[in-house]
């Protein structure tokens, strides 16, 4: 009797959950999307309709939107991270084990408790903010709440820990000779970092940066919170479409359309970087 | 030949530990000078000053003369070798060597061209250029490491201890190579290494540390022969120390004009088997122990009734000797030098 292969075995769970999970789900979204509209089944006969709908009733708006909010995010995640990992690869020890657990654990606080609490202190007139100043030296000042600048806030506070730690780790990858063999050959603070520092910790900056826009393409509670009305994302549309509007087909083809925006950026990086380097650490 | 850098009473601690103290050298212009010691001597830590990676606690260091001493790396006229070499891993071998060019702004062919002289000063073939330096075997990558070095036409070039962690016979050849290329290249070379074959073979001058401090510097031959104390002689090699009490050398009863304390050392090449009627300054009945063949020479172990002395005699003279033979030996005293403990 022939044994089954341990590998094929050992994978099934996790193939089966894949496969109910995330391949067929997408599999019948995809088809959903080529229905006519307003329909609630995937017998009808295939159509591009709702495509051209989403063009031509505006949805690349909120679309353009996710997609700048996620490009805008990772920046700025980047930019805050770069510094505070390098501070906390050098001061290695009690110190940075401390910020590192401070940065990390609000990841344990509900994603929607956090954003509330930002709310409030940014809430006009008796936020804690506004308040306390208020209190302390009788300024009024104004809000950024409900403005597209609130939710990019709250954008780059819930992810910037996804960017930090990656990019932590690609830091660490950089060897402390090397750089210091650059500045002994003459390059400045920045030829260091564009020559050495960069391309020795992209892995880590890329897997960073593709988990940060890839949540944040897919957010909305930053802006429904943070942001009120001030802009609709896609992950909105998709919902109202689905809700309110009960038209399953451009619901569908509004989420095949992020997917495939998702997977033209994912792609490309990951092809490009070594990610078993940070994997072997 | 002028002095190129020098230390005045330099002095570095890390925590309650003094890596360096109080130390005073002259590096002159042109030489390959070598500081050895023991791991935890302060050797390394003098090099990183001297490059100016590090910045001492107290003293001067002075490049001719100008007070550099506050200058970082980047703004001296040197370059340092590392230890792992750190060259670049994520770009080419001709990347590596151009790092210092592209940094001031030098044109690519420029660039290319200087490369490729390098390489054919360290004899790296040309077709290395565009090679990973991942891909390179442990000689070549040390000839990189050279090749970028010398291409930012440094007037010193600083090693640490590169060619510690090579295979012996790799290592010889590269000792070699590196001693004709500061020949060629006419720079002064400061190297630090804890093997003293290493610093013989190749310095014109060495300096010897212990403790943060350094105990000795002068040519391998001075050292080698003129030791002031016993750590470098012991250091540099096999030698046989007596020590001298009341103006004489006390495990043997001889009186030695020399001194009235410290001690007296022999290196086992001047201990020499007393034919008959043959003249010693010191002599004294021996049987021989053992033998151990070394090739071009014999090391012997000579059992004088108290202790076991070391002696050496050159291929052809070895015959005359037999283990297990009682003879006199002896040494004269114009051929041993006296510490100062």
């Amino acid at each position: 009797m022939r044994r089954p292969n341990p590998g094929i075995l050992t994978m099934l769970p996790v193939l089966v959950f894949l496969l109910a999970g995330f391949v067929i789900p997408i599999l019948v979204v995809a088809l959903y999307s080529l229905m006519p509209p307003r329909t609630f089944d995937l017998a009808g006969s295939p159509t591009f309709t709702n495509y051209a709908t989403a063009f031509a009733d505006g949805y690349w708006r909120p679309l353009m939107w996710s997609a700048l909010g996620a490009a805008a995010t990772t920046l700025i995640c980047l930019v805050l991270a770069w510094p505070t990992a390098r501070a906390l690869d050098r001061f290695a020890g009690r110190w940075a084990t401390l910020v590192t657990l401070l940065i990390a654990l609000p990841i344990f606080i509900s994603e929607s408790v956090r954003l509330f609490g930002l709310a409030l202190f940014m809430m006009p007139g008796g936020g804690i903010l506004a308040g306390s100043i208020d209190a302390l030296f009788g300024v009024s000042i104004g809000t950024i709440l409900y403005t597209r600048l609130a939710a990019l806030l709250g954008l780059v506070y819930i992810h910037f820990p996804f960017v930090l730690f990656p990019l932590l780790l690609g830091v660490s990858l950089v060897p402390k000779d090397q750089v210091a063999a650059a500045r002994d050959l003459g390059a400045s603070g920045w030829q260091v970092f564009r020559e050495i520092e960069a391309p020795l910790a992209a892995p880590g900056a890329a897997v960073g940066a593709l988990l940060c826009f890839v949540l944040s393409l897919g957010a909305n509670a930053e802006m429904n919170i943070l942001g009120g009305q001030a802009v609709t994302v896609i992950t909105n549309a998709i919902e109202q479409r689905f809700n309110y509007a009960q038209d399953w087909p451009l619901g569908a083809a509004l989420t095949v359309l992020t997917v495939l925006l998702t997977a033209a950026v994912v792609f490309p990086v990951l092809r490009r970087i070594d990610v078993d380097s940070l994997a072997r650490r | 030949m002028g002095t190129i850098l020098s230390t005045q009473a330099v002095s570095k601690r890390f925590g309650d530990v003094i890596a360096l103290d109080d130390v005073s050298l002259e590096i002159r212009e042109g030489e390959f000078f070598t500081i050895v010691g023991p791991s935890g001597s302060g050797k390394s830590t003098l090099l990183r000053i001297l490059a100016g990676l590090e910045t001492p606690a107290a003293g001067r260091v002075h490049l001719r003369n100008a007070d550099i001493t506050d200058v970082p790396a980047n703004r001296r006229p040197t370059c340092m070798v590392f230890q792992n070499l750190a060259l670049f891993s994520h770009r080419s071998v001709g990347e590596n060597i151009e790092f210092s060019q592209k940094m001031k702004g030098v044109p690519p062919h420029e660039r290319r061209e200087h490369a490729l002289d390098m390489m054919r000063i360290v004899r790296l073939p040309e077709s290395y250029y565009g090679r990973r330096v991942t891909h390179c075997s442990g000689g070549e990558q040390q000839r990189v490491a050279l090749a970028r070095a010398l291409a930012s036409d440094p007037e010193i070039l600083f090693f640490d201890e590169p060619l510690s962690s090579i295979d012996y016979r790799l290592r010889k050849i590269l000792e070699v190579e590196m001693k004709d290329l500061h020949r060629r290249t006419g720079k002064t070379f400061v190297y630090i290494t804890h093997s003293l074959e290493e610093a013989m073979v190749m310095s014109d001058r060495i300096a010897i540390m212990k403790s943060g401090r350094i105990v000795q510097s002068g040519t391998p031959t001075d050292i080698y022969y003129r030791p002031t104390n016993r750590f470098v002689a012991e250091f540099m090699g096999e030698v046989n120390v007596f020590e001298l009490a009341g103006g004489q050398i006390a495990e043997l009863g001889i009186a030695v004009p020399a001194g009235a304390a410290g001690c007296l050392a022999v290196r086992p090449e001047f201990l020499r088997k007393l034919g008959d009627g043959e003249r010693a300054d010191v002599r004294f009945p021996a049987t021989v122990a053992n033998d151990y063949m070394l090739g071009s020479r014999t090391h012997y172990h000579l059992d004088t009734g108290k202790r076991i002395l070391v002696a050496e005699v050159a291929a052809g003279k070895a015959a005359e000797i037999t283990v297990g033979a009682k003879a006199e030996w002896g040494f004269d005293l114009s051929d041993a030098a006296l510490l100062d403990e």
